[in-house]
């Protein structure tokens, strides 16, 4: 029989396919993710085929737009939003709506087309991790946006539509849904127990440890209780830290290990899934927050998208987050 | 410029990317469908299903025999259980319950059909009075707090490797999160405007038309202001009613007319696409606290969600709760008015 758990956060119920003797890794493998050929405008010497670049990292100098960077961050060709212009918050009868204006970036996380974040040197991560952080230090001194959301799409049933590893940064001028339920669940709990729900969890987890796929001295990995997919995974800070901008040089270093570390358990258990990472984080101007605790959650693409988890917002998982966390723990690594 | 909308009822923001719109043709793929498996659900095969809950049956014929309309089993691989008690608990700082629910098959047709468009009117009404006859039914059982009707067509959209047209009946002991959102906003609404938010959304449409596709008599199908995805159409009924299994005769008739003629439209322009339905309709009021429904009746509007599976963004979506949208609703909806079937 399967078991429907709450969200201690959102208060969502998932029904967990808790009953483990069907299980079988195998059906959960993905289609190998085939490279197509042609030319790529994220390679080095292709520049001139992306938007100007906003900023890069190169190793001793060069020109702007000239290859040798390691990280190239550029704006979106097709961007969802314009960066342009006034909000001008209006309303229609009913309806509310506000221009598109907000930044819409690519980070071209490294040169190699083949390498993606898993397969990369811990210091290569932490390079792209910074680059995540000087945008949105950057971008926060912008009054028109509200929150940062950062992402990644990897592999094209998760949505991405270039091959050459990249990420995302997209700007916006109001808190995403998932992310203001999130705040407003931990928010409740503060006011409860005066404590932060995820600061919470982490000590249970730890506590218990069934659910830990990776952990060092900053961070720790593992597969939430109420996992809504099947192999979700959370990396989340240890020490309360509501604002991932505030990430230290030493915790930099920790994220970037344990991120490349657990996506390679991934890699491996699943057969090069595709995924989504985003990471949540506390919205602009909520500095240092009590209740709000930054973390990345990691969603591999292994499901066909139930038609009514999109209508109700109920999710079944046929997958126990204990035997996840096992196989993603047991994975064999180098 | 790109848009920023808000859904009027549960205040979710959606992207309106008028920059890259993308018309019908952009979307007109073949979709990927596997190797179709033995057909268990047509008629004259009725042992090879678990036995049947209920049955439009056509004279007075036995139970599991053929001569059927419509037909509804349990599911083979059920969710969730009948049998047991919810037993909710606290395991450490988490709270759980054992997975007790319903989980039915409807077979919407006899024949090998794949799409409830290529049904008749009359035939797909049947199925709406198979849904009307099933959640009164599961309405009984005080342990279900909700029933989910909805629709998966096509394998992207959840469907099978049976393509024999059905539909899935979901009875859940607690309200799913989508639903308690919109109940909640339209409450809201209420208690500000004295008025139901759906009712005024729908005059709104009426005397813009702009994002109308289908109006009749009883019903209206419309591409809602903040649609999350392209071609993302809901039907209503124009008489205000909180509670879908209250549906009188007539428009029930009215509801099948307007879903033939919006299944054919999208089948038409999108070749076929691949979509999901799914049945937004007032809980089974069990009282939890006094007056916790007072409202509902007033302010709470039964209708159904259409979502074409068109675009791959998924997981970034699914995560953020942010939609992007590439196709603005009022050309989607343009696009359906004036296509003809």
């Amino acid at each position: 029989m399967g078991e429907l758990r709450r969200d201690p956060i959102t208060g969502r119920w998932v029904i967990i396919g808790t009953d483990n003797n069907g299980f079988k890794l195998e059906d959960y493998y993905s289609e190998p993710n085939i490279k197509g050929k042609g030319i790529c405008p994220f390679c080095p010497g292709n520049e001139k085929m992306t938007p100007p670049e906003i900023i890069a990292h190169r190793e001793g100098g060069g020109a702007p737009n000239s290859s040798g960077w390691l990280t190239r961050v550029v704006p979106n060709k097709f961007p969802a939003l314009q960066v342009e212009g006034d909000l001008n918050k209006r309303g229609i009868g009913i309806y509310d709506m506000t221009n598109g204006v907000g930044a819409h970036e690519v980070i071209i996380d490294n040169p190699d087309h083949n390498k993606e974040i898993a397969d990369l040197y811990d210091h290569d991560v932490e390079r792209i991790i910074w680059t995540y952080r000087n945008r949105s230090v950057d971008l926060r001194g912008d009054r028109r946006f509200k929150y940062i959301l950062i992402f990644k799409n990897y592999g094209k049933p998760a949505g991405a539509s270039l091959e050459h590893p990249h990420s995302q940064l997209i700007a916006l001028p109001i808190v995403p849904k998932r992310v203001r339920e999130e705040l407003q669940g931990a928010q409740k709990y503060y006011e409860y127990k005066e404590r932060c729900v995820f600061c919470d969890i982490i000590s249970q987890e730890i506590q218990d440890g069934s659910r830990i796929i990776a952990e060092n001295k900053h961070f720790i990995a593992l597969t939430p209780f109420v996992s809504c997919f099947p192999f979700e995974f959370w990396v989340m800070p240890k020490a309360h830290e509501s604002d991932f901008s505030y990430i230290q040089r030493e915790e930099v270093l920790n994220f970037a290990s344990i991120l490349r570390e657990s996506l390679l358990r991934a890699k491996v258990t699943l057969r090069d899934p595709s995924y989504n990472f985003i990471i949540h984080t506390s919205p602009i101007e909520d500095m240092e927050s009590e209740d709000y605790h930054w973390h990345l959650e990691f969603m591999p693409k292994l499901t066909r998208l139930a038609g009514f988890e999109w209508g109700s917002g109920f999710y079944i998982n046929p997958v126990d987050p204990n035997v996840a966390a096992k196989y993603l723990r047991e994975a064999k690594i180098n | 410029m790109p848009e920023l909308r808000k859904d009027p009822i549960i205040g979710r923001w959606v992207i309106i990317a008028t920059e890259r719109a993308k018309r019908p043709d952009d979307f007109a793929v073949s979709h990927e469908e596997p190797a179709e498996n033995h057909c268990p659900f047509c008629e004259g095969r009725e042992e090879e299903t678990p036995k049947e809950i209920f049955a439009f049956r056509k004279s007075n014929s036995p139970p599991n025999k053929a001569d059927w309309d419509v037909r509804v089993i349990p599911s083979i691989s059920p969710i969730l259980r009948i049998e047991g008690d919810m037993n909710r608990h606290g395991v450490q700082m988490y709270d759980v319950m054992n997975g007790i629910g319903a989980h039915e098959i409807v077979v919407e047709t006899p024949q090998h059909i794949a799409n409830i468009a290529d049904l008749s009117e009359e035939q797909i009404a049947k199925v709406l009075f198979t849904y009307i006859e099933r959640i009164t039914d599961l309405g009984r059982d005080l342990r279900f707090k909700y029933v989910l009707v909805f629709k998966n067509y096509g394998w992207s959209a959840g469907g099978g490797r049976v393509k024999h047209a059905r539909s899935q009946l979901i009875a859940t002991p607690v309200n799913p999160k989508r639903v308690k959102e919109e109940l909640a906003g339209a409450k809201k609404y209420f208690e500000f405007k004295d008025r139901c938010i759906f009712c005024d959304l729908m005059h709104q449409e009426l005397n813009s038309g702009e994002r109308v596709i289908i109006d009749t008599d009883g019903m209206v199908a419309l591409a809602p202001f903040a649609s999350r995805f392209p071609f993302e159409t809901w039907i209503m009924p124009k008489e205000h009613s909180s509670d879908f299994i209250k549906l009188k005769r007539n428009d029930v008739y009215a509801l099948a007319k307007v879903m033939k003629q919006l299944l054919s439209k999208l089948k038409k322009a999108l070749k076929d696409p691949p979509y999901n339905y799914i049945l937004h309709t007032a809980p089974f009021r069990i009282p939890r606290k006094p007056g916790y429904w007072k409202t509902l009746d007033d302010d709470y509007h039964w209708h159904i969600e259409v979502i074409p599976r068109l675009t791959r963004v998924a997981g970034f979506e699914w995560g953020s709760g942010f939609y992007i949208n590439p196709t603005p609703p009022e050309e989607a909806a343009k696009y359906l008015r004036e296509l003809e079937v």
